[in-house]
């Protein structure tokens, strides 16, 4: 396990050697868990994600923001080769060397849904709060499940993100208002994000008059989707929502495609990633809809100096849920730096309070405040269209994906 | 869509998925056949298949869906990404047989076949190591003919994969049947002593046998690809449980019974996921092969050795 970790870049690194200046050596480090999906399918939206908290803690380290400490990334790898994406017994095994060493007092991360339930009892009970700035299904932060996720009482999984609560009820809204589908067919891929998408959308979609002519499971590991896709056009949907990720995803986008290139085909942000446009490529991929669980930020001109200091450094421009994941670095140093002025030592348990309590009024993604149970109370979820861009790289979210507006809720 | 539609729609799907299961069967059938021995790296090889064709395919400079070919370019490419496909596969087979399992042919117990699960990982690492893990654009040339039969949907791939499938089952029985080596292979699954004393060179049937199952299976792999234009380092996985499926069913060891396993295997999966819905089709395939098993234990056209003490 140990070399699956690696410190995330050289300059924490060389800042806990003491090698950036020597009047701060006497400082404490604190080390901050990033837990993320760094193999298999999601891999390159990990990397993604994660660089968004390297560079907020770089530029923390460098400005000195918290007066005598200094924050150590850890990377930690939820995902396995041999599992070709999140695993959750690997999920739960890094959370557990986080709560067993004490230097770690706050964790950004998940991706995934299904790491997150794996993680949050082990954290609740060590009292290590941990940020995801991705993971959207909504039992985690649902006060029915404390019992399972929040044993230990208090909350520990905060989001930077809304919930699927929001994600697949919102997408419903748009595709009976804006898209004005009468007709569905939904399909999930059997893992805990999908499966929640799936079934709050489906129960949106009902409410909202929209005919569901079935739901059907996607297995992620078989091969062959023509057999349901086949039995699903028989039925004449108009529409065909899929909760899940990539790993079936972009084999259901190439089947989906020649079965029935002409249904209207939307997800969640599972299917908002460069492995479905390189996986399925154009011109399959065309035309789907895409939800990211957050406000579209990443043109949105206050993100611009955000966005050139991140290119500057990683060569690629952020993503939405980079932008989540640095603003949840930043909820970490304003929570580390609450407990720093009171001249209390910085531990966990003063972390995770202060963190309860932060708000960041004029955030990249606007007000940024935690209810009770962690979830944001804000939260806004953006709709993307894949339209072929041919001047920009085939493979590029960025370019491939385009804005098409916000998913009301109600 | 008219519910006869529907059916053939779901026959025709269910023949292409039971075409690549049965060449896949092969495989294992083969070797277990000669060698009695279950070739856990043959759900790899066909993996490899993919990727080396897919790589052939790229080095045409096909890239993704969108360049297509006809007419005799796209039968030398095509005919290129087979041939190099069953080559690199069938000497995989060569190799693995004669280095790493021909020392062990005496050795009792299971050694041999750990070894072969040995071998699987070894080329799942590799291909994971070198082509990474995500899911490959697999380039697809052919013309998007499609023939239309009522409701139902026949594309040229479809007709394509069938034809390269039964001419494959076709040469392998014609080899077996009609040949001096084949004729030798068959003596050698009966009585590999007997065969031996009747001057039967055992050593040369075995790596045949390993040469022309994983040939086949690089031949599946390039199949697969055309078929889902998609590539991926865990494919082997759920199509060679199948496959090894398909074989037991059929009667392992049976050339003919793994074709039909094959087949019935792609059908039941697409009647599953038609009525029961995907997340059962599993249960209905592997429950099957339980129930088959207990009433015919030697699946359902026997064994083609029928004693080996």
């Amino acid at each position: 396990m140990i070399s699956r970790r690696m410190t995330l870049q050289a300059a924490t690194a060389l800042a806990a050697t003491g090698w950036i200046g020597t009047a701060r050596a006497a400082d404490k480090v604190i080390k901050i868990g990033v837990n993320l999906s760094f193999t298999g399918a999601d891999a390159e939206n990990a990397a993604r994600i994660g660089n968004g908290a390297v560079i907020a803690f770089e530029e923390a380290n460098a400005a000195h923001a918290v007066k005598g400490y200094t924050f150590q990334l850890v990377k930690l790898d939820d995902a396995t080769a041999t599992a070709g994406q999140y695993d959750p017994a690997q999920a739960a095994t890094n959370a557990r060397t986080m709560v067993s060493d004490k230097a770690y007092v706050a964790a950004l991360g998940p991706q995934m849904s299904g790491a997150g339930k794996a993680m949050a009892p082990i954290l609740s009970q060590g009292n290590l709060a941990i940020i995801t700035p991705a993971s959207t299904n909504p039992d985690l932060t649902d006060p029915k499940f404390a019992q399972q996720y929040r044993p230990a009482g208090k909350a520990i999984y905060f989001r930077t993100v809304a919930t699927d609560a929001f994600q697949g009820p919102n997408m419903a809204n748009y595709m009976a208002d804006t898209l004005k589908v009468k007709t569905i067919y939904i399909l999930d891929d059997s893992g805990a994000y999908g499966v929640g998408l799936a079934d709050a959308f489906q129960a949106q979609a009902e409410k909202k008059g929209v005919k569901v002519l079935g739901r059907d499971r996607l297995d992620p590991k078989a091969a062959d989707y023509a057999s349901v896709l086949t039995k699903i056009k028989a039925l004449d949907p108009q529409a065909l929502y899929y909760g899940g990720v990539g790993q079936a995803g972009v084999k259901l986008v190439k089947q989906a495609y020649e079965i029935m290139p002409n249904v209207i085909k939307a997800g969640g942000d599972g299917m908002q990633s460069a492995d479905v446009l390189k996986g399925a490529g154009f011109p399959a991929v065309e035309g789907w809809y895409a939800t990211v669980a957050s406000p579209h930020v990443t043109e949105d001109p206050k993100t611009k100096a955000f966005s050139d200091r991140y290119f500057a450094r990683f060569k690629q421009r952020p993503d939405d849920y980079t932008v989540t994941c640095y603003t949840g670095a930043l909820v970490i140093i304003e929570a580390v730096k609450k407990v720093e002025v009171t001249g209390k030592p910085v531990t966990r348990d003063l972390v995770r309070d202060a963190i309860q309590g932060v708000t960041l009024p004029n955030s990249l993604l606007g007000p940024i405040e935690f209810d009770a149970n962690g979830d944001l109370k804000n939260k806004i979820i953006s709709v993307f269209k894949i339209t072929k861009d041919a001047s920009k790289p085939l493979d590029d979210p960025d370019a491939q994906y385009k804005y098409v507006g916000v998913a009301p809720m109600g | 869509m008219t519910s006869f539609d529907v059916i053939l729609q779901q026959a025709i799907n269910g023949i292409s998925l039971g075409a690549m299961y049965s060449l896949l069967a092969l495989g294992f059938t083969l070797v277990y056949g000669i060698a009695e021995l279950i070739n856990f790296a043959h759900f790899n090889v066909f993996m490899v298949g993919a990727m080396v064709a897919m790589l052939v395919l790229q080095a045409f400079g096909l890239v993704g869906q969108e360049i297509i070919l006809t007419g005799l370019p796209l039968a030398g490419v095509l005919l290129a990404a087979f041939i190099v496909a069953m080559l690199v596969c069938g000497g995989i087979g060569v190799f693995m047989e004669r280095f790493l399992l021909r020392p062990l042919r005496r050795v009792p117990g299971p050694a041999a076949m750990i070894t072969t699960i040995g071998i699987s990982y070894v080329l799942f690492n590799v291909v994971l190591l070198t082509l990474g893990s995500d899911s490959k654009n697999f380039p697809n040339p052919l013309p998007p003919l499609v023939f239309h039969l009522g409701g139902a949907v026949l594309r040229l791939r479809e007709v394509l994969i069938w034809v390269i499938a039964l001419a494959l089952m076709g040469a392998l029985t014609w080899f077996v049947q009609a040949t001096r080596l084949g004729k030798a292979m068959r003596a050698t699954a009966q009585d590999p002593e007997a065969a031996r004393m009747m001057g039967v060179e055992v050593d040369r049937v075995v790596m045949t046998a390993f040469f022309l199952g994983s040939a086949l299976a690089g031949a599946c792999g390039m199949i697969f690809g055309l078929y889902y234009n998609l590539a991926k380092v865990d494919m082997g996985f759920a199509a060679g449980l199948r496959a090894f499926t398909a074989a037991v069913l059929g009667g392992i060891g049976n050339v003919p019974g793994a074709m039909l396993g094959g087949l019935l295997i792609g059908l039941i999966e697409a009647a599953s996921a038609q009525t029961l819905g995907t997340a059962w089709s599993d249960v209905v395939v592997f429950g099957l092969l339980v129930v088959v098993l207990t009433v015919q234990p030697a699946g359902l056209l026997g064994r083609l050795a029928p004693n080996k003490s």
